[in-house]
């Protein structure tokens, strides 16, 4: 009895992982990824531009969500001549929690440890 | 070589080679100190040289939007890159290194070279290198200094042996002299004392004349002449003269040498105490055994007060000879055993005799004591 119980406590939790994550991903590719896609933006190179200045998450995570809550030019990781081609964004309207998480979410996507490997020799 | 050369000849030769090892020593660990320096300062060229190569890499890198990023990995050197808190992204370490330090540091193996990287390509602020120290330049250095050391004290202790003979040179010239001076009138002496003292036997024995308090002054002095003749001969023949050891009754012996001094004592007035054991034997040349109980006696006839009081004591194990005399002064006790050192020049003699002592004392691996106070009296004590 107490097996089949924790069997199937595990079962649900892993689907509610799986639906969440799912979730997660749906929304990163719809809160921002499409629109990026759309707008033809590249986002390694934005990521990089960050790892640039900024080198640890901490701090990138910290610079992005104060630029999308308040989309300025001494926020921005772009230079201020981009903006004379390109207008200033909005300010994104989701809520902190959520945000956060799509930062997150960015930031490991494009995390470049991830993409670092070492030679064969 | 005599005693006192050889002495002479090892101070010489401490000191000249004490002090040219020190200043070899210390000349040698400051090139050492400096060539180790200098092989390192090459190897650390060698990191912050690698560094800057990997630093142009890793630009290169971040500029590079390929799936897959190859981070710069060089032969024999490892590397990995840091965030600005200090935490690990990447590396060719098998084991993730922590950063806790900057610059140029190195453990007993490897050495580190840890720099800043402006901007941060990769996110990459603090980049760590590090190589394996190569020690094969240093145990090479550490041989050709252990040569030269060996060389050099080889080539410096022949020239010192030559150096010190040189400079005992005029030393011994002045104790082969002395020596050839006593053994020249040791010789010239003998027969004239051999004939006064035959005289005087004869004399006594047919009893021709009373023995007048004369005839005793001239038997003392020719006993005395005698037995520096005795010595002084023990002396230049001690390294040549064969012994033969055998079984002699040291109680008769001493005995009859008292018997011999008897006439120095009375002079003297001296009150002589035998505590002899009867019939003691030991093993013994019977050359070395009148040299050293005639010596014992006559210092101790010789430095005792007038009317003082000379005891013999003779146990199984030991051999002691008690004067009531002028005494050694402490300072004196240490070299009281040199050849002609006399701790008191108020009565004759070259100060040989308990070198005398000393040297049958050793030959026979037996233990001298000296316990003297001054103006009290000394004790010589031998025991087997």
């Amino acid at each position: 009895m107490v097996k089949i119980v924790l069997i199937s406590t595990f079962l649900c939790m892993t689907t509610y992982a799986q639906t969440l994550n799912k979730e997660n991903h749906t929304s990163l590719e719809e809160s921002c990824l499409s629109c990026h896609k759309k707008q033809q933006i590249p986002n390694q190179l934005i990521y990089r531009r960050y790892l640039i200045k900024y080198s640890t998450t901490t701090q990138i995570r910290e610079a992005i969500f104060t630029y999308l809550k308040n989309p300025q030019i001494k926020y921005t990781i772009m230079p201020s001549q981009f903006f004379l081609k390109f207008p200033m964004k909005k300010a994104i309207n989701i809520e902190d929690k959520k945000l956060k998480i799509l930062v997150n979410e960015y930031l490991d996507k494009f995390d470049v440890k991830k993409m670092l490997v070492l030679p064969k020799r | 070589m005599l005693n006192s050369e050889k002495r002479s000849l090892i101070r010489f030769l401490v000191i000249y080679l004490g002090s040219t090892f020190l200043l070899f020593s210390l000349a040698s660990w400051t090139f050492y100190i400096s060539s180790k320096h200098h092989l390192y300062d090459k190897q650390r060229e060698q990191l912050e040289y690698q560094a800057e190569n990997i630093k142009s890499k890793l630009r290169h890198l971040h500029t590079t939007f390929d799936k897959t990023l190859y981070y710069p990995q060089i032969k024999t050197f490892n590397s990995a890159i840091f965030d600005l808190d200090k935490k690990y992204i990447f590396g060719s370490f098998k084991e993730k290194p922590y950063l806790n330090k900057m610059g140029h540091y190195s453990n007993n193996n490897h050495m580190y070279y840890i720099s800043k990287l402006e901007p941060y390509y990769l996110g990459a602020a603090y980049l760590m290198v590090s190589i394996p120290i190569d020690k094969k330049p240093i145990v090479s250095l550490q041989r050709n200094i252990i040569w030269f050391m060996l060389g050099a004290g080889i080539i410096f202790s022949i020239l010192g042996y030559f150096l010190g003979k040189l400079f005992i040179a005029p030393m011994r010239d002045s104790i082969n002299k002395m020596n050839n001076f006593i053994q020249d009138t040791t010789h010239e002496l003998n027969t004239p004392i051999s004939t006064i003292l035959a005289n005087i036997e004869l004399i006594e024995a047919y009893g021709m004349y009373e023995k007048s308090e004369e005839l005793k002054r001239i038997e003392i002095a020719s006993k005395t002449l005698s037995r520096i003749y005795e010595d002084l001969t023990y002396l230049n023949l001690n390294h040549e003269y064969y012994r033969e050891i055998e079984e002699i009754n040291i109680s008769k012996m001493i005995e009859e040498r008292v018997v011999y001094f008897s006439a120095m004592a009375q002079n003297r007035g001296l009150n002589i105490l035998l505590e002899l054991l009867p019939n003691k034997t030991l093993n013994i040349d019977r050359n070395d055994a009148v040299r050293l109980i005639d010596n014992l006696l006559s210092n101790a006839i010789k430095y005792n007060k007038t009317k003082g009081n000379l005891t013999v004591k003779l146990t199984d194990t030991s051999l002691s000879v008690i004067d009531t005399g002028i005494g050694i002064a402490k300072k004196d006790l240490n070299d009281i055993l040199k050849r002609f050192k006399r701790a008191n020049k108020s009565e004759g003699g070259f100060g040989i005799g308990l070198d005398i002592i000393n040297q049958v004392v050793n030959s026979y691996a037996f233990h001298l004591d000296i316990t003297s106070k001054l103006h009290v009296g000394t004790k010589v004590e031998i025991t087997w």
